[in-house]
């Protein structure tokens, strides 16, 4: 029987990359996902598709310890790719699976690749507005996170990008436009923002509101309330983005107005919860903030108005189309959080329901405040899901 | 009773215990390995592998600092 060895140089073994991959679970193929990290990591943090993904977990150490036990645990009757943490121990697994006449291939880069792997959708808007411009919802599916691209005439605005600057550089190069503006809804807490990097690559205007007691070392350029940016304007076509105040998840939170019909809220309002508002030490105060933010600032927006968070909670919330979003309308029917009356009940409510902190939120927070980082550290941190709603309800499927 | 050092600063999983592995093989009952590691993932991965670890005993886990500051995941193993 084969004995774990160390890979020896440059791997041979077959390797799929994780943009490939995820579209085969996504249709149902019928793959086999042999995940070989400790049953910590896995339990806390699982690949996941839009249809249920059949996995078999075999710590890697299993195979080093007892080969032949470990393989015996997985079946033969699918193709099989090997998933851990990074890429290497899998690696080590495929090798074994090989010697023992089995093919698989190991999934590139691991859990740190599905992590930090974007997914564009194009947003099916109606036609008048089709034709003046495209939203692009960019699903970060590791961490379920969402960030945004507006293109019109030529021009682009990113909102929450994530750490990968250069991604939205070639997604923008791609689609022959050019980013003018960077916006970021708040000064997150689970993942580090591309923001600050992306706006001084291309030298344009970076914005996010940190709010009082936060010390940003970003260059800033300001945004009051109620004002509107355009973008578009050299084609003739002129789409406005309207920054609408709404403190609460943080005290700088901010939701943006995309041509008064698409509202990007970040960590505010979710499709099916709203946003947490004890990351700061200031829950009562933060809490009483979100209530009247999302009680008063969004009372004068049409129930037809799309709402396009900055997370998901779980695979139910997105649509058929792939993309995660909610008439406004309908959510101040459904989202149990916006039903509450007074700010005392819903901060008593939202107490309730948090989930922990993400692991490493204070280093985060730091960071996207302008503090320094390595790129270990910070891939470190960002590992896992987000945890960033308040939600009364136990979302299906999260 | 002996005490070996086995470093595997730098490396990555799986190295770590593939390494920690035929070392522990080839020593007496016992007799203990030092294993320091730079890998924090290191960490969870010894707990995890003396579960079902025919000549391994996990007895202690500590960090330190080396001189540049990084971090140290330092993994006492006794052979059984």
């Amino acid at each position: 029987m084969a004995e774990a060895s160390e890979p020896a140089g440059p791997s041979p073994v077959p390797t799929v990359e994780v943009g490939d991959l995820l579209p085969r679970l996504d249709r149902g193929d019928p793959l086999l996902l042999l995940d070989v990290r400790n049953r910590d990591e896995y339990e806390s943090w699982k690949l996941e598709a839009r249809r249920p993904v059949e996995t078999v977990h075999v710590p890697y150490f299993d195979f080093i310890e007892d080969a032949e036990g470990a393989l015996a645990q997985v079946p033969h009757d699918r193709e099989l790719v090997v998933l851990c943490a990074k890429g290497g121990s899998s690696e080590m697994v495929v090798e074994l699976l090989g010697e023992a006449g089995r093919s698989a291939r190991n999934v590139s880069g691991g859990m740190i690749a599905y992590g930090v792997y974007l997914e564009p959708v194009k947003l099916p808007l109606a036609a008048p507005e089709a034709a003046r411009y495209e939203l692009w919802q960019v699903n970060r599916r590791g961490k379920a996170c969402l960030s945004y691209v507006i293109v019109s005439g030529g021009e682009a605005v990113v909102v929450d990008p994530s750490r990968h600057a250069s991604w939205y550089e070639g997604f923008a190069a791609e689609r022959g436009t050019r980013i003018v503006r960077v916006l970021d809804t708040h000064v997150h807490a689970d993942h580090v923002s591309g923001g600050p990097e992306l706006a001084r690559k291309l030298g344009v205007p970076y914005f996010v509101c940190a709010g009082a007691g936060f010390e940003l070392r970003h260059a800033v350029t300001p945004l009051a309330d109620g004002q509107q940016v355009r973008l578009g304007g050299e084609q003739g076509v002129s789409i406005e983005v309207r920054v609408i105040s709404t403190p609460g998840h943080t005290p700088g939170s901010t939701s943006f107005l995309v041509d008064g019909r698409y509202l990007l809220t970040g960590d505010t309002l979710f499709v099916a919860a709203v946003g947490r508002p004890d990351l700061g030490g200031h829950v009562v105060e933060w809490g009483r903030d979100l209530f009247f933010s999302l009680r008063d600032r969004l009372s004068d927006l049409p129930p037809a108005t799309r709402v396009l968070p900055a997370h998901y909670g779980g695979l139910s919330e997105i649509s058929g189309e792939g993309v995660v979003w909610g008439l406004l309308g309908e959510l101040r029917a459904t989202v149990p959080e916006l039903q509450i009356a007074t700010p005392e009940e819903f901060i008593s409510a939202v107490r309730g329901a948090v989930k922990d902190p993400p692991a490493a939120y204070a280093e985060i927070i730091k960071v996207n405040l302008g503090g320094p980082a390595s790129e270990e550290q910070i891939c470190e941190w960002e590992l896992g899901k987000n945890q960033c709603a308040a939600s009364t309800r136990r979302a299906a499927g999260a | 009773m002996a005490l070996k050092k086995l470093d595997v600063r730098g490396t990555k999983c799986p190295i770590p215990i593939v390494r920690a592995k035929k070392e522990i093989d080839a020593m007496t009952p016992g007799d203990e390995l030092e294993v320091t590691a730079t890998d924090a993932g290191s960490v969870p991965d010894f707990q995890g592998w003396v579960k079902t670890a025919k000549h391994a005993i996990l007895k202690s886990q500590r960090t330190e600092k080396d001189d540049t500051g990084r971090e140290l995941y330092i993994h006492l193993l006794e052979r059984k």
